[in-house]
């Protein structure tokens, strides 16, 4: 019963009532505890909430019936009567909404509407309201209020002058459901002498009333302009039109026109375009032909139309027309056609502004180039030309610019990326994003003393631009390192010293500072050199992340060997004073993860070995699998493969099922070389793939497939998968169906699991027999050994343990 | 977004001056903490023509309603005050079309 409850909480709080409506009725009947009851009700009317939000007014009445009580009220009154009233039976909404009035069954977020709701919906269909009720009750003082409001509509629909009616709406109270009726007739009745005064008064008319219609109508037929523009671009409903129209006394050649335009308005751009040309006399002509302009991207077909009443379109505008229909209709191809002779007809002129309006256009073909690969250009990237062409026409558009220059990098223009960064920056010196982009490019082209200029320049206008500030600081030393490793340590120095100029008293670069100090120690200034080390290790987060960081900087630097033992002798200090966290391990793997350290992996790569026992205490820390990537990927790059594979083999303890562990388990067995992956764990990775699809987690999928990709002989994409598998074990006959040659790789393969060395180990610890067991679940472990039957494989094993045991015994006689 | 400028209620030759006086001006009206969805509405708006390539790009991009708007407004012009009265029976319909719209606007109705 528990389990059922639990369940049913399960599926209220995921929003999925049907399922607990089921599972609450099945503990209902197994125990009618009111709880459950109550539980039940709730949801019904959830279930009732979301039939509502989909429209289906008729089966949301019907599950709101079911948590009816004795006296006929439910759980969610305002969306009763809401339905009821959606589905037209406006009376017997109102009878429901009545039973409401004077209790406190209505929540208090819904009251106030449910009250104007009701006033509405009794003013619409009354009935006479219990008479019996107490007239001081609530009740009784709602019914009083109803025949105040009834009384004073009436009047006013009578014509009855404004100091009759004035009595009639004082009897409304102001804190009645009735208010907004009070508010609107007195607007109407001051309308003629005071129309500020009656615009004003309908302010007090909220946007979600029902009585906000009415009001609407109001406003438009109110003499003067309103202070807020229509914000709702709703056409006008007929019942606002003809109210306009009588309140106004429009005659009745002017209320026709204005029906029809509803109607036309209603029916769509084609009717619509249709009115406009067939009243065009009738109409102020500029309005009339600029209505009709925005109108034909949605009827391109009545441009002759159009063109035979306004006279015929300029090239552009025609040009714009049919792209924008070509845009609606999806038809890219024929809108960069139709966009490219728009922006030439508006190149042409002399205008500024016409100018500009090309530039506009080229950019946003530019856009739609991402998008949709219809749209082809004339050179190789159709970004890259209508970008060109924007710029072409309008140089001056900054976004544009950047933008470029971005697509340049990244196509691998290099020549015109240089080229528009330089010209860009002299162009518009005071921007910094354009300058920003300048450095990258003078630093990328090694014009070293452009790009502190450029850098200087930034600075002036953006004195705490960090990010110039770090790129500068990076840069110079890196050029440190270089003079470092050809043992210019003075040289290096200097460097160093130019690089702090670019460092901010209150952000110290704990690189630059660590890099300082292994120079100094180069230079023999041994007392300062430990200082400046010991400062920098404590900026880069003290302890093993500190000293770790150090020692890569020192690897990188090839630093002397004096530093590098006092490095050594901290590191391992480090480790022994404290367990690691989860945070210092990330810290560790996410400096390792900068694109110049990765490429001198080989020298970093020992490094990774020297906190190795630190990070195997790290192995038991409750990973997720986001948190870990940067850690494998640190692992993988140093090829600390058993490590990796212990963060995966523990990992799989807590999750069993997670494809991110499966793939470093695989990852690490085959140490990171997908060439090796047998074909039982090329089809598990493929199926990892495929549960990762099927699950919509392409981040996973996308890794498995970028590893398995790494086998530079085989077809690309996961589309493949199935013509990169291979011969599978189910498929082999015989041996003599697979090519010598693949025999030979994956034997070379399998034997490299199990050297020469290590059977020798195992002989002499196990003995012979044991031996030839262990060597064979090592084999039945490798690629040959999923691909053989056990017999082969125990052959191999018995000759790799008799060529051992055949040389023991040799070397002992 | 709907038309920018219908939302702001200037004209299509506005210039960056005007456009930012009525934006302003209706700020002033219709302060954020107040009414924060008209808010967003005037500052989308205003946002989007706020300078004179984003004022070309909504024209020459977009389409817009806003002559359809003053077409409407010169069938509804003003030729009598309002002294009149309307029927019942455009009074009830009135009230049908808001209390179904307002059964139907809070997303769950």
């Amino acid at each position: 019963m528990c389990s059922l409850a639990a369940k049913a909480s399960e599926a209220m709080r995921l929003g999925d009532f049907k399922e607990a409506i089921e599972l609450l009725k099945r503990l209902v009947k197994q125990d009618p505890l009111p709880r459950w009851r109550d539980m039940l009700a709730d949801a019904y009317a959830g279930r009732a909430r979301s039939l509502a939000a989909k429209g289906m007014f008729d089966e949301a009445e019907t599950a709101l019936n079911k948590t009816a009580v004795a006296d006929g009220t439910v759980r969610e009154p305002l969306l009763y009567v809401q339905c009821l009233a959606k589905r037209g039976q406006l009376g017997k909404a109102f009878q429901h909404a009545v039973k409401y009035i004077g209790t406190d069954k209505v929540p208090a977020a819904s009251a106030a509407r449910m009250a104007e709701l009701t006033a509405a919906l009794w003013l619409v269909a009354p009935v006479r309201v219990d008479a019996q009720a107490d007239p001081s009750s609530e009740l009784g003082q709602w019914a009083q209020s109803a025949a105040a409001a009834q009384q004073s509509l009436a009047a006013w629909v009578e014509g009855k002058p404004a100091h009759e009616i004035e009595p009639l709406l004082s009897r409304i109270p102001m804190r009645s459901a009735f208010r907004p009726l009070r508010l609107i007739l007195k607007s109407l009745i001051t309308a003629p002498t005071d129309p500020a005064r009656a615009r004003q008064l309908l302010d007090g008319i909220g946007r979600q009333s029902p009585f906000a219609c009415w009001r609407e109508a109001v406003a438009a037929a109110l003499p003067g302009e309103a202070q807020e523009p229509p914000t709702n671009a709703t056409p006008p409903s007929r019942a606002q039109c003809l109210f306009a129209a009588e309140v106004k006394g429009l005659p009745a050649g002017g209320s026709q026109l204005l029906a029809e335009f509803v109607k036309a308005e209603r029916s769509g751009a084609a009717a619509l375009m249709t009115f406009l040309t067939s009243h065009a006399a009738a109409l102020p002509a500029t309005e009339a032909k600029s209505a009709c302009f925005n109108l034909l991207p949605r009827a391109p077909d009545r441009l002759r139309q159009v063109e035979s009443t306004f006279g015929s379109l300029a090239e552009f505008d025609r040009a714009r027309i049919l792209a924008l229909a070509a845009e609606a209709a999806n038809d890219w191809e024929r809108a960069e056609e139709q966009w490219c002779v728009a922006a030439k007809a508006t190149e042409r002129s002399a205008d500024p502004e016409s100018r500009l309006m090309a530039g506009v256009i080229y950019r946003h073909v530019a856009g739609l180039a991402e998008t949709h690969p219809e749209i082809a250009g004339e050179g190789t990237s159709p970004s890259i030309d209508y970008l060109e062409g924007s710029l072409r026409a309008d140089p001056d558009h900054i976004p544009a610019v950047l933008k470029l220059i971005g697509l340049y990098r990244t196509e691998g223009q290099d020549k015109d990326w240089h080229r528009l960064a330089e010209d860009a920056a002299q162009r518009f010196p005071q921007q910094s994003a354009i300058l920003l982009q300048a450095v990258d490019s003078a630093i990328a082209r090694k014009a070293y003393k452009k790009a502190v200029g450029f850098a200087r320049r930034i600075l002036a206008l953006d004195p705490i631009n960090q990010a110039v500030r770090q790129r500068m600081i990076e840069l110079q030393i890196s050029h440190a390192r270089r003079q470092a490793r050809s043992k210019r340590a003075d040289l290096a120095w200097k460097e160093l010293a130019n690089a702090a100029e670019w460092e901010r008293p209150d952000a110290p670069s704990a690189r630059l500072c660590v890099n300082q100090g292994l120079v100094a120690w180069e230079l023999g200034n041994a007392a300062d050199a430990e200082a400046r080390l010991r400062r920098g290790v404590e900026l880069a987060g003290g302890g093993v992340v500190g000293w770790f960081c150090a020692s890569v900087e020192h690897a990188r630097m090839k630093g002397g060997a004096a530093s590098g033992a006092v490095l050594r002798a901290e590191l391992v200090r480090a480790q022994k004073a404290v367990a690691p966290s989860k945070e210092e391990i990330l810290s560790v793997a996410l400096g390792m993860s900068d694109g110049e350290i990765t490429e001198a992996s080989k020298e970093i790569a020992p490094l990774v070995f020297r906190i190795r026992g630190w990070l195997l205490q790290g192995a038991s820390l409750a990973w997720s699998a986001a948190e870990i990537h940067p850690v494998c990927e640190m692992l993988r790059l140093a090829g600390a493969y058993d490590l990796l594979a212990d963060y995966a083999r523990l990992a799989l303890l807590r999750t069993p099922d997670d494809a991110t562990w499966k793939l470093y388990r695989v990852m690490a067995r085959v140490k990171g070389d997908a060439e090796r992956l047998s074909v039982r764990e090329e089809d598990e990775l493929m199926d990892l793939v495929e549960d990762a699809e099927a699950r919509q987690d392409f981040h996973t999928a996308n890794r498995i497939e970028r590893f398995l990709d790494s086998v530079p002989d085989f077809p690309k994409g996961a589309a493949s998968h199935s013509a990169r598998r291979g011969p599978s074990a189910k498929g082999i006959g015989s041996v003599d169906d697979i090519e010598e040659g693949f025999i030979s790789q994956l034997l070379a393969v399998s034997l490299e699991e199990t050297p020469p060395e290590m059977v020798e180990r195992l002989v002499a610890k196990l003995g012979r027999e044991r031996a030839i067991s262990a060597v064979l679940e090592r084999l039945r472990r490798t690629p040959v050994g999923e691909l053989f039957p056990v017999e082969n494989i125990r052959r191999v094993a018995e000759e790799m343990v008799n060529s051992i045991c055949g040389k023991t015994s040799k070397s002992v006689a | 977004m709907s038309d920018p400028f219908s939302t702001l209620g200037v004209g299509e030759d506005a210039d960056d001056d005007q456009i930012k006086q009525r934006y302003l001006s209706l700020v002033r009206l219709f302060p954020p903490d107040r009414e924060p969805e008209r808010f967003q509405a005037y500052r989308a708006a205003y946002e989007a023509l706020s300078d004179q390539r984003k004022r070309l790009e909504t024209k020459v991009l977009g389409t817009r309603d806003a002559a359809l708007g003053r077409i409407k407004s010169h069938l509804l012009a003003p030729s009598k005050p309002v002294c009149a009265r309307a029927s019942k029976t455009t009074v009830t319909a009135l009230l049908i079309d808001g209390i179904d719209r307002a059964c139907g606007q809070d997303g769950t109705a």
